[in-house]
C-alpha cells in the first residue's frame, strides 16, 4: 500500500452515522427481526445500548452486566422509567435489571434468554478469561441468539495514530481469520451456526480490510431447553444487582385497576355533564354556540362519536342521583380496551366506584355539579 | 474569577439537570451592611410579645472541621469539543483524582488537595488521539463562600437522585407511591423541595414536602375532550387558553416543556431539522429514535421555545401532542372549587404529618448506603434533627370602627361576628343604584335586592330602591343597558351574572372601568340561590359595594403620623405572555382606610419599573392634597419579585424611587422603607404546643436562626388556615432610612395584615399588596390597559 495514499485517507476516515451507534442500529434490527422477549447485554458499560432497547417494544426483560459497578451506576438511572410511564402504564411489562460481574461466571439470573449481545466486550478479557466466556454464555447461558462484536485489526492501519490497539485496556484485536476461527470452533463445539458481517465501510479500494467492527451472530440449533434441563445446571448467585427497576404495567393488577378506576369515573363524568347540560339546554337562553355544532369531519372526530347507545343504556337522573350504565361506560372504546370482558370491568371496579343498588350503573350526586 | 466561578457552576447545574441559569436563592446580594441601625442586631425579641417555641423544616449541615473545596481548572490540548468526552478523558485517571469529584467540563471540584498545584495527565481517545490534560488549582473554598453553597445544592440533588426520586422541574418526587384521584383524572406525586444556604449562624437545609399534580391523560387527550365540549368553533381559542403556558412531560425523555404555541398548520408528518443537519419527519423520527408510533397523523403540534441551551438544540421546540402529559393546574382548574377540595385533601398535610414525611425524607438519606458514603466522600453531614428555637408572638390588634372597640379571638383571626351589624366608619350612601339580571335570575336579583334593604341599615348604608332593569343574556344586551341608563350620579351598576363565563364579565368590567368610569359589582345567581346562606351573601356584598364607592369599613392604631404606605404586585399574563401588570396602591389618609390605586400596563420587554415612578409621583400629590402636606415617612410594600430578582430590585428600583423622591423639591427627603414581601417561601414553622406540633399562633414573628445574615429580613405568620399548615410571609426590608426598631417595622407590618377590606380578619400579606395584586390581576385578566383614573381613589377592583 502507497504509505502517502495511506496517510491520505487517515484523514478522512470518520464514520456517520458514529460506529457506536452503527452497532447499536444492528443489534436493533436484530431485535426488529426475531423479536425477543428477554436480551441481556454483556460488558453494557454505560448502559447506552440498554436505553436503546427498552424503547423496543417486544422486549419483556432486559438485563446488563459488567465488571465495573461505578460506570454502571452512574448511568443506570437513565434506566429508570420515566414519570409518564408512571402515569401510562404500558400494555407490556419490562423489568431493567443490572448485574456486577463477570463473564467468566456463571450466574442462574442469566439463564432463559432468547438474545445475549456482547458488544466490543471479548477484547477486554484476559486469556483466562476469555478462556471461559464460550462455557458461560454458549454452554451455560445458551440463548437462540448470541451477538459478538470485536475490532477488526486489519482496519486499523487506516487510522492515524494507532500503534498496538485502538483503546489502552484491550487486550488483544483480531483479524477476519482469527475471529472466525474462534467463533466457528465455538460455534461448533455448543452446537450453533454462525454468520459473520460487520459495520463499518471500508472505504472504496480497501474492501479487502473488511468491517471496522466485525460481528458474528450465532443461532441456536437445538430447540429450547426445557426448564428441566436449566435446573440442572446447579449455580449459586455470584453477580451482585446493582439496579433493577419494574416499569409499570398493566399486566400488574394495581396498575390496570387505577387505569381502569380512573377511565371509568372519568367518563360516567363526561357522560353525566353532557346530561346535565341537555337538561340545561332547554332554558338556555344563549343562541350561539352549541346549536350550530356539527360533529366535525376533520381529526378531531367527536369524543363521544363511538358512542352506541342502546336500550337499557341511557344515563338517567333519578331524585338527586344521576345513573349511568355500567354497559354504557363499557361501550367506550378505551374502558372496552382495558377490561376486555364486561366481568372484567365489574371485577376490577368493585368497592371503588360508588353504584347503584343493583350494582348496574355508577351513581353520582347532582349536588356535586361543579361549573 | 469570581464570575468565571459561578457560570461554570450554573453549567455543572445543568448537566445535573438543575437546569437553570439563574441564582434563585438571591446570593451575593448583600442589602443589610449599608443599614448601619440593623448592623449589630435585627431582631425585635425582648422587645414586645410574648415568647413561643417553635420547631422548623431546616436541618444543620456539618463538615469536617478545616473542611474545604478544592476548585480545578482543567484544560485540554488539542481542545476537546465534546463535554462527555471531556469527562471520560479525565476520568481515566480516577487513580490521580480519587472517586470523588464533580466535573462540568471545565471546572473540577474535588474533597482534596492534588499533590500539585498543576498536574499534567496523558489520555487518548477511542480514535487513538493523545491528549493532554491539564489540571490547575484555582480556588480553595471555605465551606460559607457562595460557589461552596451552590456546590452543596448539586451535591444534594445528586443524591436525591441516588434516592430514586424523579425530578420534574425543580423538586424531586417519589413515583412509587402515587395517590390518584380519578374524578378529576388527576394523580398526586409526594416530593420534596430543598435548598442549602447560609443562614444566621448556621449552614442548613430547608426541606419541604411539595406535591406535584399529574394528569393521566395526553395533550392530545385534552384537545378531544376541549373538542367535545366547546365543539369546533371555538376549539382552536380554547385549546389556547387551555393548554398554553401549561407544562407538559414527554413520553421519552426526562424533560419539562412550556407550551408556548399551538402550530395547526403543522402535524406529525412535518419535517424538522436534526443537529446533524439532516431532515425528518417527526412520525419517522420518533419511531427510529424511541420505537413510538405516532397513531395520529393529523394532530397540529405544540411549541415551546427553550429559554436555556441544551446541547446543539436552541430556539422553539416542537412536540407531538399525543406524546405529552400534562402537568400541573390550569387557573380554571384552581377555580374549581370542587376539584381543589378533592386535591386539598392530600395536600394540606397538617403540621405532624408534614413534618412526618420531611423526617422520612431525612431518614431516606440517613439509611442509604449510598447516599452516606456520598456524603463521607465529600466530608458532609445533616443533623438529622429539625432545628428549634424561639420566636415570639406580637400582641393582638384590636379593631375600631365608628368609636367601637372591638377584640375578637386571636385563634381565629376574624372578626366577622364581632362586627357583623355594626356602622361602618364611613358609609357611602346608595342613592342612583341599577340592578341588572336576565328574566331566569328575576326572582334571585328580588331575594338579592329584599335581603340587602334587611342588612344594609344597621351597617348605616342609606339605600334607595335601584333602577331595576331585565336584559338577555347576551353580551350585547348588558352593554346596550349600561350605555342607556348609566349616569354621572350613578352610585354603582349591579349586575347578576347566570354564568361564570368570562367573556360577558370582561366586557361588564372593561366598559365600566374605562369607557364611564362607575363602580360595579357582579354577583353569580348561583350564590344567592341558597336561602340559608343568603344573609351572609348580602352582607358581603354590601360591604364590598361600599368599599368599591369609597366607603371605609374599620381601622386599627397606627401610631406613625404622615406616613404613606405603598403595596405593589405584578400580574404576568401567562396565556399571551404578552402583558405585564403592576398594581400599585397608596394610603391617602392617617387611618389607612382611603387608598389611591393606579397600575401600569406593559408589554414584553419593557421595564416596569418607569411606569411604578410616574404613579408613585402622583400618589403624592394625592396624598398631599388629602392631607395639605407631604408624607415624611414611605413604606413600600413590594410583592411578585421572583426568585433571583432581588438584585435588579436593589439596584434599579430602589434608585428609582429616590430619584422620584428627589424630584419633588431639594427640601424634601421623607425616610424611606423598601420592603420586598414574598408569599411563596419552603420554610415552615410549627409551635411545639401539648407535647405535639401545632401552626403557629397568628402574629408569630421569626427573625433569628432561620433568617439570612446578609439581609434585613424577618417572617411572620399572620393569618390562619383551618387545614394544613400555614405557610409564613417572609419580608426583606431591602432599604431603610426610617430608623425605626425592627421591632417597630414587624408591628407595623402586623398591623396592615388587619387592613384588607374584602376579609374581615387577618391576611397573608399588608392589605396594600392584596389590593394591588387585586388590582393588577382585574386589569389583566379583564381589562387590559389602564382603568380610567376618575376611580383612583376607590377600591373598585375589589
Amino acid at each position: 500500500m502507497d504509505k502517502n495514499f495511506q496517510e491520505e485517507f487517515t484523514q478522512i476516515i470518520k464514520f456517520t452515522p458514529p460506529l457506536y451507534k452503527q452497532r447499536h442500529q444492528f443489534v436493533k434490527d436484530l431485535v426488529e427481526k426475531y423479536k425477543p422477549k428477554k436480551v441481556a447485554d454483556l460488558g453494557c458499560a454505560d448502559c447506552s445500548l440498554l436505553r436503546m432497547l427498552k424503547y423496543c417494544s417486544c422486549i419483556e426483560v432486559l438485563a446488563g452486566l459488567d465488571i465495573c459497578a461505578s460506570v454502571m451506576k452512574e448511568n443506570m438511572h437513565m434506566l429508570s422509567p420515566l414519570p409518564v410511564d408512571y402515569l401510562q402504564p404500558s400494555e407490556r411489562s419490562l423489568t431493567v435489571t443490572l448485574h456486577h460481574g463477570s463473564v467468566a461466571h456463571k450466574d442462574p439470573c442469566m439463564l432463559g434468554f432468547d438474545l445475549v449481545t456482547c458488544i466490543e466486550l471479548i477484547e477486554h478479557l484476559e486469556e483466562p478469561e476469555l478462556k471461559k466466556f464460550p462455557e458461560v454464555v454458549f454452554g451455560f447461558m445458551a440463548p437462540s441468539i448470541v451477538v459478538i462484536s470485536t475490532p477488526n485489526s486489519e482496519f486499523n492501519p487506516l487510522f492515524p495514530g494507532v500503534m498496538l490497539y485502538r483503546h489502552p485496556d484491550h487486550k488483544f484485536e483480531w483479524t477476519q481469520a482469527q475471529f472466525q476461527s474462534w467463533a466457528l470452533e465455538t460455534a461448533r463445539c455448543y452446537d450453533y451456526s454462525v454468520e459473520f458481517t460487520g459495520v463499518g465501510q471500508p472505504p472504496t479500494g480497501m474492501e479487502k480490510a473488511g468491517f471496522c467492527t466485525q460481528i458474528g451472530v450465532f443461532v441456536r440449533k437445538y430447540p429450547q431447553t426445557g426448564e428441566s434441563v436449566q435446573s440442572e445446571k446447579p449455580t449459586e448467585a455470584v453477580y451482585k444487582t446493582v439496579f433493577k427497576a419494574v416499569y409499570p404495567s398493566l399486566k400488574d393488577e394495581k396498575y390496570l385497576q387505577n387505569a381502569v378506576i380512573s377511565e371509568v369515573i372519568f367518563t360516567a363524568q363526561i357522560i353525566k355533564h353532557r346530561l346535565m347540560s341537555k337538561h340545561e339546554e332547554y332554558d338556555d337562553d344563549d343562541p350561539e354556540g352549541k346549536s350550530k355544532f356539527q360533529p366535525s369531519m376533520n381529526c378531531f372526530s367527536d369524543y363521544l362519536g363511538k358512542l352506541v347507545v342502546e336500550k337499557g343504556m341511557e344515563p338517567f337522573v333519578s331524585g338527586n342521583e344521576v345513573y349511568i350504565p355500567l354497559a354504557t361506560i363499557f361501550s367506550f372504546p378505551k374502558v372496552n380496551r382495558l377490561c376486555g370482558t364486561f366481568e372484567k370491568l365489574c371485577k376490577l371496579i368493585a368497592g371503588k366506584v360508588t353504584l347503584s343498588s343493583d350494582g348496574s350503573a355508577v351513581m353520582f350526586n347532582i349536588e356535586d355539579e361543579d361549573e | 474569577i469570581g464570575i468565571q466561578v459561578s457560570s461554570g457552576l450554573q453549567d455543572l447545574t445543568l448537566r445535573d439537570r438543575g437546569g437553570h441559569r439563574r441564582d434563585f436563592h438571591d446570593l451575593g446580594v448583600n442589602t443589610r451592611q449599608a443599614m448601619v441601625h440593623v448592623q449589630e442586631s435585627k431582631t425585635g425579641m425582648c422587645f414586645s410579645g410574648r415568647m413561643v417555641k417553635l420547631t422548623t423544616n431546616h436541618f444543620r449541615l456539618t463538615s469536617r472541621p478545616q473542611w474545604a473545596l478544592y476548585q480545578y481548572h482543567v484544560g485540554y490540548s488539542p481542545e476537546m469539543e465534546a463535554r462527555r468526552l471531556r469527562s471520560a478523558l479525565l476520568f481515566q485517571h480516577e487513580e490521580h483524582i480519587g472517586k470523588t469529584h464533580a466535573f462540568d467540563g471545565s471546572i473540577l471540584f474535588l474533597p482534596k488537595k492534588l499533590g500539585n498545584k498543576v498536574t499534567e495527565l496523558f489520555s487518548r481517545t477511542r480514535n487513538g488521539e493523545d491528549v493532554k490534560i491539564t489540571v490547575t488549582l484555582t480556588n480553595e473554598l471555605p465551606p460559607t463562600s457562595p460557589t461552596c453553597l451552590q456546590f452543596y445544592n448539586i451535591i444534594f440533588r445528586r443524591l436525591l437522585k441516588m434516592l430514586n426520586l424523579q425530578q420534574i422541574g425543580r423538586n424531586y418526587y417519589n413515583p412509587s407511591d402515587p395517590v390518584s384521584i380519578p374524578k378529576h383524572r388527576l394523580m398526586v406525586w409526594l416530593g420534596f423541595t430543598s435548598s442549602i444556604l447560609q443562614y444566621e449562624e448556621n449552614i442548613m437545609l430547608c426541606a419541604d414536602v411539595s406535591h406535584k399534580v399529574l394528569r393521566g391523560e395526553t395533550v392530545l387527550d385534552t384537545m378531544h375532550y376541549i373538542h367535545s365540549q366547546v365543539g369546533e368553533e371555538r376549539f382552536r381559542d380554547a385549546c389556547a387558553k387551555e393548554l398554553i403556558g401549561l407544562i407538559v412531560l414527554t413520553k421519552y425523555n426526562n424533560r419539562t416543556y412550556r407550551i408556548d404555541d399551538i402550530d395547526w398548520d403543522n402535524n406529525p408528518n412535518g419535517t424538522f431539522r436534526k443537529s446533524d443537519g439532516s431532515e425528518t419527519s417527526f412520525v419517522e423520527y420518533y419511531k427510529k429514535q424511541y420505537n413510538i408510533e405516532i397513531s395520529d397523523w393529523m394532530q397540529p403540534v405544540l411549541i415551546s421555545q427553550m429559554k436555556r441551551r441544551s446541547g446543539n438544540v436552541q430556539g422553539p421546540v416542537a412536540l407531538i401532542p399525543e406524546l405529552c402529559s400534562l402537568t400541573g393546574l390550569t387557573d380554571k382548574m384552581r377555580n374549581d372549587f370542587n376539584m381543589m377540595k378533592d386535591l386539598a385533601i392530600h395536600t394540606r398535610l397538617p403540621p405532624d404529618q408534614r413534618q412526618r414525611e420531611i423526617g422520612r425524607l431525612l431518614s431516606y438519606i440517613q439509611k442509604d448506603d449510598n447516599v452516606q458514603k456520598e456524603l463521607r466522600n465529600w466530608g458532609l453531614s445533616f443533623d438529622y434533627k429539625p432545628v428549634s428555637f424561639t420566636g415570639r408572638v406580637v400582641q393582638g390588634e384590636k379593631i375600631f370602627q365608628s368609636g367601637n372597640m372591638f377584640d375578637y379571638n386571636p385563634q381565629f383571626a376574624d372578626w366577622t361576628k364581632e362586627t357583623r351589624g355594626v356602622p361602618l366608619i364611613h358609609a357611602v350612601p346608595m342613592d342612583s343604584w341599577l340592578l341588572i339580571y336576565t328574566r331566569r335570575n328575576y326572582d334571585v336579583a328580588n331575594t338579592l335586592l329584599q335581603s340587602l334593604f334587611k342588612v344594609s341599615p344597621s351597617m348605616g348604608i342609606r339605600m334607595n330602591k335601584p333602577n331595576m332593569i331585565e336584559v338577555d343574556d347576551r353580551t350585547e344586551a348588558y352593554l346596550r343597558v349600561l350605555q342607556q341608563k348609566v349616569t354621572p350620579d350613578t352610585n354603582i351598576v349591579v349586575c347578576i351574572l347566570s354564568s361564570s363565563r368570562k367573556d360577558k364579565y370582561d366586557a361588564i368590567k372593561k366598559y365600566l372601568c374605562t369607557d364611564c368610569p362607575i363602580p360595579s359589582q357582579c354577583v353569580l345567581a348561583r350564590t344567592l340561590s341558597k336561602p340559608q346562606t343568603i344573609m351572609t351573601v348580602a352582607t358581603k356584598i354590601a360591604l364590598q359595594m361600599n368599599c368599591k364607592m369609597g366607603g371605609e369599613l374599620w381601622s386599627v392604631e397606627i401610631p406613625l403620623k404622615q406616613v404613606m404606605i405603598v403595596g405593589i404586585d405584578c400580574y404576568h399574563d401567562t396565556v399571551s405572555g404578552k402583558q405585564s401588570v403592576a398594581g400599585f396602591v397608596a394610603s391617602l389618609n392617617q387611618t389607612l382606610t382611603r387608598w389611591f390605586s393606579r397600575c401600569v400596563v406593559q408589554s414584553r420587554g419593557q421595564e416596569l419599573v418607569d411606569g411604578i415612578k410616574a404613579c408613585l409621583q402622583t400618589a403624592l400629590r394625592n396624598w398631599s392634597k388629602w392631607n395639605k402636606c407631604l408624607p415624611s415617612r414611605i413604606f413600600v410594600y413590594r410583592d411578585g419579585v421572583g426568585d433571583g430578582q432581588l438584585n435588579t430590585l436593589v439596584n434599579y428600583e430602589v434608585p428609582q424611587f429616590l430619584d422620584c423622591l428627589k424630584s419633588i423639591g431639594t427640601d424634601y427627603s421623607p425616610r424611606l422603607t423598601v420592603i420586598v414581601v414574598k408569599k411563596r417561601v419552603a420554610a415552615r414553622f410549627f409551635a411545639e404546643i401539648g407535647g405535639g406540633l401545632r401552626n403557629p399562633p397568628p402574629g408569630t414573628v421569626v427573625d433569628t436562626t432561620v433568617t439570612r445574615p446578609e439581609w434585613y429580613d424577618f417572617f411572620i405568620v399572620s393569618q390562619t388556615v383551618k387545614n394544613g399548615c400555614v405557610a409564613p410571609t417572609h419580608y426583606n426590608v431591602i432599604y431603610d432610612t426610617s430608623q425605626l426598631k425592627p421591632d417597630h417595622v414587624q408591628r407595623l407590618t402586623y398591623k396592615l395584615c388587619h387592613m384588607y377590606y374584602n376579609w374581615s380578619g387577618i391576611i397573608r400579606v399588608p392589605a396594600p399588596c392584596q389590593y394591588a395584586h387585586k388590582l393588577a390581576f382585574l386589569v389583566g385578566q379583564s381589562i387590559h390597559r389602564e382603568p380610567n383614573l376618575m376611580l383612583s381613589d376607590r377600591l373598585y377592583y375589589l
